[in-house]
């Protein structure tokens, strides 16, 4: 369960402020994936971070008993000097992993994220997409209640694609995610439930598929 | 996942970032890691010669080379905490990706680092003077690692209070760039506080690091001593400069973490 009393969450621009969430209240259910739809800057991504604690709300307070990943996006906190492998050591360190643990994690990255070399190689070496798979193959390592997901998926090759939707399949049997996207055939995949966001409101809906009509909803509405 | 305790959490945090820093001194190339340990010798010999120079000779009722390496070792300590822990928030703004780490945690395993490398520093110098026979006697060893103890808390509560500011104000660190040239010569590094002539000994006495050197360089030879120091004006400066540091930072933690 997480439970969000009277949340308020602005941004200060010049034509006054901008409200992502207005006086929320609101309890999202536990053990179910939930999708996270809106449109752009409608602040799925800020309601994740506050979520993963790394933002907060103005107002209000968000509370859980669960445990949250860090918000899984393209590349997280690596070090440009740093190899691969210590940029791995370094997160498991800061979970309090013991040295036979980080030896099993730095094993399963390594064969996960299949940087070969690169592994070892500073990454500032890397691509962006040698980045994302050794930022998703960390995730997979590690045990959350919820993965919080913004549109990580999209990383890499078509075949390293489909590996990474599959193990995130797997994982999820244990986990729940949160997961932002922009892609309805993902959601529908991967997620049970819904949140559409807009103009400071949340809506909560039990099937994916009525968060997806709502979300067309408002997009014509737009047009 | 299995939930852990406070300090569980803070132990494994600055576990990970004192590793991380010392991994990046030691990555970024040969250079940087040999100026570490060598710049306090050039220090050193600089002013042996311009002592030389002016004097005729390195000759003092006490060994002056030792002095020297005293002094820098303390003010080298307080130069790198605090012009590292400056930019440390934002040059760390990417960990505050993972919740556990906050950004004191950062400034804190950097002085950590800073620590670590000032002692290998010092059991650097004492193992060159029993080699070659200076004279390293001290005359009261608590005291000189309460002088350290000090310095230590000084140079935290001015680097956090920078740090904050920081990130608020431009141009922080480019101040602090000039300050610690400016301060290189007015907190009795190379000279003690007694060798001046009294109006200048009065003005430098205000410097709160100068009382601070004169514990540390004081309690070292038996022929100096802290009769200069104003303990009590330490406290002051460093009480208050820890308590604005740590009231700044309460409240502006959240916007330190989502800047």
């Amino acid at each position: 369960m997480i439970e969000l009393k009277d949340v308020t969450k602005y941004f200060q621009t010049k034509n006054g402020k901008n409200y992502i969430l207005k006086d929320v209240t609101f309890s999202i259910p536990s053990d179910v994936n939930i999708g996270i739809l809106g449109r752009n800057g409608t602040g799925k991504s800020t309601l994740m971070r506050m979520l993963g604690q790394i933002e907060f709300p103005n107002n209000g307070k968000i509370t859980s008993n669960k445990s949250f990943s860090w918000p899984l996006g393209l590349s997280g906190g690596f070090v440009g000097n740093m190899t691969g492998k210590a940029n791995v050591k370094f997160v498991c360190r800061l979970y309090g992993k013991n040295s036979d643990e980080i030896k099993d994690i730095i094993q399963f990255v390594k064969e996960f994220s299949e940087l070969g070399n690169y592994f070892d190689m500073p990454i500032r070496t890397y691509s962006s997409g040698m980045k994302g798979r050794l930022s998703f193959g960390l995730s997979l390592a590690f045990d959350f209640d919820y993965m919080l997901i913004d549109e990580t998926l999209s990383v890499g090759d078509a075949r390293f694609k489909k590996k990474s939707k599959e193990a995130l399949l797997k994982k999820i049997e244990n986990c729940n995610i949160l997961l932002v996207s922009h892609d309805m055939n993902t959601l529908r995949e991967l997620c049970e439930s819904g949140i559409v966001v807009d103009k400071g409101k949340m809506y909560y809906f039990d099937k994916i598929e009525d968060a997806i009509i709502e979300y067309n909803e408002i997009n014509k509405k737009v047009k | 996942m299995v939930k852990r305790n406070s300090f569980k959490i803070f132990f494994a945090v600055q576990n990970a970032l004192f590793l991380r820093e010392l991994n990046m001194r030691f990555s970024s190339g040969r250079m940087g890691l040999f100026w570490t340990f060598f710049e306090p010798f050039f220090q050193i010999l600089i002013f042996v010669l311009i002592k030389v120079a002016l004097f005729g000779s390195a000759e003092s009722h006490f060994d002056f080379a030792v002095f020297l390496a005293l002094n820098f070792t303390a003010f080298n300590l307080f130069k790198n905490i605090v012009t590292k822990s400056i930019n440390s928030f934002k040059a760390n703004k990417a960990l505050f990706l993972y919740k556990q780490v906050k950004p004191i945690d950062t400034i804190l395993a950097r002085i950590i680092v800073e620590i670590f490398i000032t002692a290998i520093i010092i059991v650097m110098f004492l193992g060159i003077g029993v080699y070659f026979n200076f004279d390293i006697v001290i005359k009261d060893i608590s005291m000189v690692a309460f002088g350290f103890l000090v310095l230590i808390v000084f140079s935290f509560s001015l680097a956090l209070f920078l740090s904050i500011l920081n990130i608020f104000v431009d141009s922080v660190s480019k101040l602090i760039g000039f300050s610690m040239t400016a301060l290189m010569f007015g907190s009795a590094v190379f000279y003690a506080i007694d060798m001046l002539p009294l109006n200048v000994q009065k003005i430098l006495l205000y410097n709160p690091l100068t009382h601070i050197m004169e514990i540390i360089h004081g309690s070292y030879f038996s022929v100096l001593d802290d009769s200069y120091v104003d303990y009590t004006y330490i406290l002051v400066w460093t009480l208050s400069l820890l308590y604005i540091g740590l009231w700044s930072y309460v409240k502006l933690e959240k916007r330190i973490v989502s800047a």
